[in-house]
Protein backbone atom coordinates (compact mmCIF):
# COMPACT_ATOMS: atom_id res chain seq x y z
CA UNK A 1 0.00 0.00 0.00
CA UNK A 2 2.42 2.33 1.13
CA UNK A 3 4.86 1.21 -1.99
CA UNK A 4 1.08 2.46 -3.87
CA UNK A 5 0.95 5.78 -2.23
CA UNK A 6 4.71 6.39 -2.96
CA UNK A 7 4.87 5.76 -6.44
CA UNK A 8 1.49 7.78 -7.73
CA UNK A 9 2.96 11.37 -6.64
CA UNK A 10 6.07 10.35 -7.75
CA UNK A 11 5.24 9.42 -11.24
CA UNK A 12 3.06 12.82 -11.45
CA UNK A 13 5.87 14.88 -10.55
CA UNK A 14 8.17 13.43 -12.86
CA UNK A 15 5.29 13.28 -15.63
CA UNK A 16 4.93 17.09 -14.92
CA UNK A 17 8.28 17.77 -15.55
CA UNK A 18 9.09 16.25 -18.31
CA UNK A 19 5.46 17.78 -19.56
CA UNK A 20 6.60 21.22 -18.55
CA UNK A 21 10.21 20.44 -20.27
CA UNK A 22 8.74 19.49 -23.68
CA UNK A 23 5.80 22.25 -23.52
CA UNK A 24 8.65 25.07 -23.03
CA UNK A 25 10.31 23.73 -25.44
CA UNK A 26 7.11 24.01 -27.78
CA UNK A 27 7.41 27.31 -26.91
CA UNK A 28 10.99 28.06 -27.73
CA UNK A 29 10.26 26.82 -31.21
CA UNK A 30 7.56 29.11 -31.43
CA UNK A 31 4.92 26.34 -32.02
CA UNK A 32 0.94 25.84 -30.78
CA UNK A 33 0.04 23.15 -28.69
CA UNK A 34 0.01 19.55 -30.57
CA UNK A 35 -1.54 16.18 -30.28
CA UNK A 36 1.24 14.81 -28.41
CA UNK A 37 1.14 18.16 -25.46
CA UNK A 38 -2.64 17.14 -25.56
CA UNK A 39 -2.39 13.29 -25.21
CA UNK A 40 0.38 13.92 -22.08
CA UNK A 41 -2.18 16.37 -20.39
CA UNK A 42 -4.14 13.35 -20.91
CA UNK A 43 -2.10 11.54 -19.32
CA UNK A 44 -1.47 13.43 -16.34
CA UNK A 45 -5.08 14.00 -15.72
CA UNK A 46 -5.38 9.93 -15.72
CA UNK A 47 -2.98 10.05 -12.74
CA UNK A 48 -3.68 12.62 -10.72
CA UNK A 49 -7.47 11.16 -10.48
CA UNK A 50 -5.53 8.19 -9.56
CA UNK A 51 -3.65 10.06 -6.97
CA UNK A 52 -7.22 11.90 -6.12
CA UNK A 53 -8.62 8.26 -5.38
CA UNK A 54 -5.86 6.64 -3.30
CA UNK A 55 -6.49 9.69 -0.98
CA UNK A 56 -10.02 9.34 -1.41
CA UNK A 57 -10.17 5.89 -0.44
CA UNK A 58 -8.04 6.99 2.49
CA UNK A 59 -10.04 8.73 3.99
CA UNK A 60 -13.13 6.44 3.28
CA UNK A 61 -10.87 4.49 5.59
CA UNK A 62 -11.43 6.38 8.30
CA UNK A 63 -8.20 8.00 8.13
CA UNK A 64 -7.51 11.94 8.74
CA UNK A 65 -5.09 14.96 7.95
CA UNK A 66 -4.56 17.80 10.23
CA UNK A 67 -5.78 19.75 7.62
CA UNK A 68 -8.88 17.88 6.30
CA UNK A 69 -10.12 21.21 4.58
CA UNK A 70 -6.53 21.98 2.96
CA UNK A 71 -7.03 18.44 1.77
CA UNK A 72 -10.39 18.36 0.35
CA UNK A 73 -9.74 21.58 -1.42
CA UNK A 74 -6.35 20.27 -3.47
CA UNK A 75 -9.01 16.97 -4.41
CA UNK A 76 -11.11 19.45 -6.14
CA UNK A 77 -8.32 21.61 -7.83
CA UNK A 78 -5.59 18.72 -8.72
CA UNK A 79 -8.37 16.59 -11.70
CA UNK A 80 -8.68 20.51 -12.76
CA UNK A 81 -5.35 21.61 -13.40
CA UNK A 82 -5.04 19.73 -16.91
CA UNK A 83 -8.95 20.67 -18.44
CA UNK A 84 -8.04 24.07 -17.92
CA UNK A 85 -4.50 23.78 -19.50
CA UNK A 86 -5.86 22.10 -22.09
CA UNK A 87 -8.83 24.05 -22.69
CA UNK A 88 -6.34 27.64 -22.55
CA UNK A 89 -3.95 25.85 -24.93
CA UNK A 90 -6.73 25.28 -27.49
CA UNK A 91 -8.09 28.44 -27.14
CA UNK A 92 -4.56 30.33 -27.37
CA UNK A 93 -3.24 29.55 -30.61
CA UNK A 94 0.70 30.44 -30.69
CA UNK A 95 3.67 29.62 -28.38
CA UNK A 96 2.32 30.94 -25.51
CA UNK A 97 -0.84 28.10 -25.66
CA UNK A 98 2.53 25.48 -25.01
CA UNK A 99 3.68 27.82 -22.00
CA UNK A 100 0.26 27.42 -20.03
CA UNK A 101 0.52 23.67 -20.42
CA UNK A 102 3.97 24.29 -18.95
CA UNK A 103 3.02 26.37 -15.91
CA UNK A 104 1.00 23.19 -15.53
CA UNK A 105 3.02 20.78 -15.35
CA UNK A 106 4.93 22.61 -13.11
CA UNK A 107 2.31 23.14 -11.22
CA UNK A 108 1.03 19.90 -11.14
CA UNK A 109 4.48 18.87 -9.63
CA UNK A 110 4.45 20.78 -6.95
CA UNK A 111 0.41 20.13 -5.72
CA UNK A 112 2.13 16.53 -5.18
CA UNK A 113 5.14 18.40 -3.01
CA UNK A 114 2.44 20.02 -0.90
CA UNK A 115 0.11 17.28 -0.86
CA UNK A 116 2.92 15.55 1.46
CA UNK A 117 3.14 18.52 3.50
CA UNK A 118 -0.51 18.49 4.24
CA UNK A 119 -0.23 14.62 5.01
CA UNK A 120 2.37 12.95 5.14
CA UNK A 121 1.52 9.35 4.46
CA UNK A 122 1.10 10.33 1.19
CA UNK A 123 5.10 9.26 0.62
CA UNK A 124 6.41 11.38 -2.61
CA UNK B 1 -6.93 48.45 -41.75
CA UNK B 2 -9.49 47.30 -39.48
CA UNK B 3 -13.28 49.33 -39.37
CA UNK B 4 -15.11 49.85 -35.83
CA UNK B 5 -17.23 46.76 -35.36
CA UNK B 6 -18.73 45.54 -31.93
CA UNK B 7 -15.45 43.51 -31.34
CA UNK B 8 -13.96 46.95 -30.81
CA UNK B 9 -15.84 46.97 -27.33
CA UNK B 10 -14.24 44.03 -26.55
CA UNK B 11 -10.38 44.14 -26.33
CA UNK B 12 -8.97 41.14 -25.49
CA UNK B 13 -5.36 42.52 -25.67
CA UNK B 14 -3.99 41.93 -22.24
CA UNK B 15 -5.69 38.20 -21.84
CA UNK B 16 -3.82 36.69 -25.02
CA UNK B 17 -0.41 35.70 -25.55
CA UNK B 18 1.92 35.94 -22.74
CA UNK B 19 -0.96 37.66 -21.10
CA UNK B 20 -2.78 34.07 -20.95
CA UNK B 21 0.11 32.62 -19.09
CA UNK B 22 0.00 35.50 -16.76
CA UNK B 23 -3.92 34.93 -16.29
CA UNK B 24 -3.34 31.42 -15.56
CA UNK B 25 -0.59 32.13 -13.08
CA UNK B 26 -2.25 34.83 -11.30
CA UNK B 27 -5.93 32.96 -11.27
CA UNK B 28 -3.44 29.73 -9.29
CA UNK B 29 -2.45 32.35 -7.23
CA UNK B 30 -5.89 34.16 -6.29
CA UNK B 31 -7.47 30.56 -5.68
CA UNK B 32 -4.76 29.48 -3.56
CA UNK B 33 -4.62 32.59 -1.71
CA UNK B 34 -7.86 32.38 -1.12
CA UNK B 35 -8.50 29.18 -0.33
CA UNK B 36 -5.96 29.43 2.16
CA UNK B 37 -6.80 32.43 3.51
CA UNK B 38 -10.51 31.37 4.40
CA UNK B 39 -9.47 28.06 6.05
CA UNK B 40 -6.98 29.66 7.74
CA UNK B 41 -10.05 32.73 9.11
CA UNK B 42 -12.71 30.17 9.71
CA UNK B 43 -10.00 27.49 11.89
CA UNK B 44 -7.83 29.47 13.59
CA UNK B 45 -8.06 32.93 12.52
CA UNK B 46 -6.84 33.46 16.64
CA UNK B 47 -3.33 31.96 15.92
CA UNK B 48 -2.19 34.52 13.52
CA UNK B 49 -4.47 37.05 12.91
CA UNK B 50 -2.04 39.75 10.92
CA UNK B 51 -0.87 36.81 8.98
CA UNK B 52 -3.82 35.94 8.03
CA UNK B 53 -5.63 39.29 7.26
CA UNK B 54 -2.54 39.81 5.28
CA UNK B 55 -3.58 36.21 3.19
CA UNK B 56 -7.13 37.81 2.71
CA UNK B 57 -6.00 40.80 1.63
CA UNK B 58 -3.52 39.11 -0.86
CA UNK B 59 -6.03 36.91 -1.91
CA UNK B 60 -8.08 39.82 -2.92
CA UNK B 61 -5.39 41.49 -4.80
CA UNK B 62 -5.08 38.26 -7.05
CA UNK B 63 -8.37 38.21 -7.89
CA UNK B 64 -8.43 41.91 -9.03
CA UNK B 65 -5.05 41.10 -11.36
CA UNK B 66 -7.37 38.35 -12.71
CA UNK B 67 -9.99 39.43 -14.00
CA UNK B 68 -8.86 42.65 -14.62
CA UNK B 69 -6.53 41.47 -17.19
CA UNK B 70 -8.45 38.71 -18.21
CA UNK B 71 -11.11 41.60 -18.97
CA UNK B 72 -8.11 43.81 -21.00
CA UNK B 73 -10.62 46.99 -21.17
CA UNK B 74 -9.12 50.02 -20.83
CA UNK B 75 -10.32 50.62 -17.41
CA UNK B 76 -9.52 47.31 -16.42
CA UNK B 77 -6.08 47.80 -17.36
CA UNK B 78 -5.60 50.82 -14.99
CA UNK B 79 -6.93 48.78 -12.19
CA UNK B 80 -4.86 45.95 -13.14
CA UNK B 81 -1.65 48.08 -12.94
CA UNK B 82 -2.89 49.80 -10.03
CA UNK B 83 -3.36 45.91 -8.42
CA UNK B 84 0.41 44.92 -9.61
CA UNK B 85 1.58 48.06 -8.02
CA UNK B 86 -0.24 47.06 -4.87
CA UNK B 87 0.64 43.18 -4.66
CA UNK B 88 4.48 44.48 -5.32
CA UNK B 89 4.75 47.07 -2.84
CA UNK B 90 2.68 44.58 -0.35
CA UNK B 91 4.95 41.79 -0.99
CA UNK B 92 8.12 44.16 -0.31
CA UNK B 93 6.25 45.14 2.66
CA UNK B 94 5.43 42.12 4.09
CA UNK B 95 8.48 40.76 3.53
CA UNK B 96 10.38 42.78 4.86
CA UNK B 97 8.20 42.90 8.04
CA UNK B 98 7.84 39.66 7.99
CA UNK B 99 11.24 39.29 8.44
CA UNK B 100 12.06 41.87 10.65
CA UNK B 101 9.51 41.18 13.05
CA UNK B 102 8.47 37.51 12.77
CA UNK B 103 6.39 37.14 16.26
CA UNK B 104 3.66 38.90 14.08
CA UNK B 105 3.58 36.18 11.84
CA UNK B 106 3.71 32.48 13.65
CA UNK B 107 2.02 31.42 10.71
CA UNK B 108 3.45 32.29 7.11
CA UNK B 109 1.32 34.67 4.50
CA UNK B 110 1.64 34.15 0.74
CA UNK B 111 3.74 37.22 0.80
CA UNK B 112 5.98 36.47 3.65
CA UNK B 113 9.91 36.41 3.23
CA UNK B 114 9.47 38.04 -0.49
CA UNK B 115 7.04 35.07 -1.00
CA UNK B 116 10.05 32.31 -0.19
CA UNK B 117 7.54 29.38 0.33
CA UNK B 118 5.79 29.80 -3.07
CA UNK B 119 9.24 30.03 -4.89
CA UNK B 120 9.39 33.35 -4.72
CA UNK B 121 6.88 33.64 -7.99
CA UNK B 122 4.58 36.71 -5.84
CA UNK B 123 7.79 38.74 -6.28
CA UNK B 124 8.43 37.99 -9.61
CA UNK B 125 4.52 38.13 -10.78
CA UNK B 126 3.55 41.67 -10.28
CA UNK B 127 7.17 42.72 -11.93
CA UNK B 128 5.46 40.30 -15.46
CA UNK B 129 2.67 41.80 -14.87
CA UNK B 130 3.37 45.49 -14.90
CA UNK B 131 6.10 44.87 -17.61
CA UNK B 132 2.81 43.24 -19.67
CA UNK B 133 0.55 46.19 -19.12
CA UNK B 134 3.22 49.11 -19.98
CA UNK B 135 4.19 47.33 -23.26
CA UNK B 136 0.47 47.03 -24.62
CA UNK B 137 -0.63 50.10 -23.39
CA UNK B 138 2.41 51.80 -24.83
CA UNK B 139 1.63 50.09 -27.77
CA UNK B 140 -2.51 50.94 -27.97
CA UNK B 141 -1.22 54.81 -27.31
CA UNK B 142 0.10 55.42 -30.20
CA UNK B 143 -1.87 53.22 -32.42
CA UNK B 144 -5.34 54.89 -30.78
CA UNK B 145 -4.81 58.18 -32.70
CA UNK B 146 -4.38 56.05 -35.93
CA UNK B 147 -6.69 53.16 -36.03
CA UNK B 148 -9.83 53.61 -34.25
CA UNK B 149 -10.28 49.89 -33.13
CA UNK B 150 -7.48 49.50 -31.41
CA UNK B 151 -8.75 46.44 -29.70
CA UNK B 152 -8.80 44.28 -32.42
CA UNK B 153 -5.83 45.36 -33.69
CA UNK B 154 -4.60 45.30 -30.01
CA UNK B 155 -5.45 41.17 -30.37
CA UNK B 156 -3.63 40.73 -33.16
CA UNK B 157 -0.26 42.41 -31.58
CA UNK B 158 -1.15 40.75 -27.88
CA UNK B 159 -0.87 37.15 -30.03
CA UNK B 160 2.06 37.73 -31.70
CA UNK B 161 4.41 39.48 -28.82
CA UNK B 162 7.67 37.81 -28.63
CA UNK B 163 10.22 37.02 -25.86
CA UNK B 164 7.87 37.80 -23.09
CA UNK B 165 7.98 41.27 -21.55
CA UNK B 166 11.34 41.46 -21.83
CA UNK B 167 11.47 43.04 -25.81
CA UNK B 168 11.70 46.87 -26.00
CA UNK B 169 8.55 47.95 -28.61
CA UNK B 170 10.77 48.00 -31.47
CA UNK B 171 10.86 44.25 -31.42
CA UNK B 172 6.81 44.20 -30.57
CA UNK B 173 6.22 45.99 -33.76
CA UNK B 174 8.64 43.46 -35.97
CA UNK B 175 6.53 40.38 -33.93
CA UNK B 176 2.81 41.25 -35.07
CA UNK B 177 4.41 40.38 -38.64
CA UNK B 178 6.62 37.99 -37.80
CA UNK B 179 3.51 36.35 -35.99
CA UNK B 180 0.93 37.20 -39.09
CA UNK B 181 2.91 35.05 -40.81
CA UNK B 182 3.26 31.62 -38.90
CA UNK B 183 0.32 31.57 -36.58
CA UNK B 184 -2.04 29.39 -38.74
CA UNK B 185 1.07 27.65 -40.50
CA UNK B 186 2.76 27.12 -37.23
CA UNK B 187 5.91 26.97 -39.04
CA UNK B 188 9.19 28.22 -36.47
CA UNK B 189 9.52 31.88 -36.55
CA UNK B 190 11.53 33.05 -39.13
CA UNK B 191 15.22 34.06 -37.66
CA UNK B 192 15.58 37.69 -36.83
Amino acid sequence: MSCVNGAVPTTIIVAGLALAGYALLTTARNRRMDVILLAALGVLEILLLVQVGIIVARLAGGERPAGLATLIGYLIAMPLVPVAAAFWGLLERSRWGPAVIAVAGLVAAVLMVRLHQIWPVIRV
Amino acid sequence: MASPEPTASRPGSTRTGPGRVLIAIYALFALAASARAGVQIATKFGNAPVAYLLSAFAAVVYILATVTLAVGSPTARRIAVLSCSVELVGVLAVGTWSLADPATFPDATVWSGYGSGYGFVPLVLPVFGLLWLRRWTGWARTRRTIVPSAGDAGEAAGGGVDRGQGGGPGQGAEDVVADGGTQRGATPRSPA
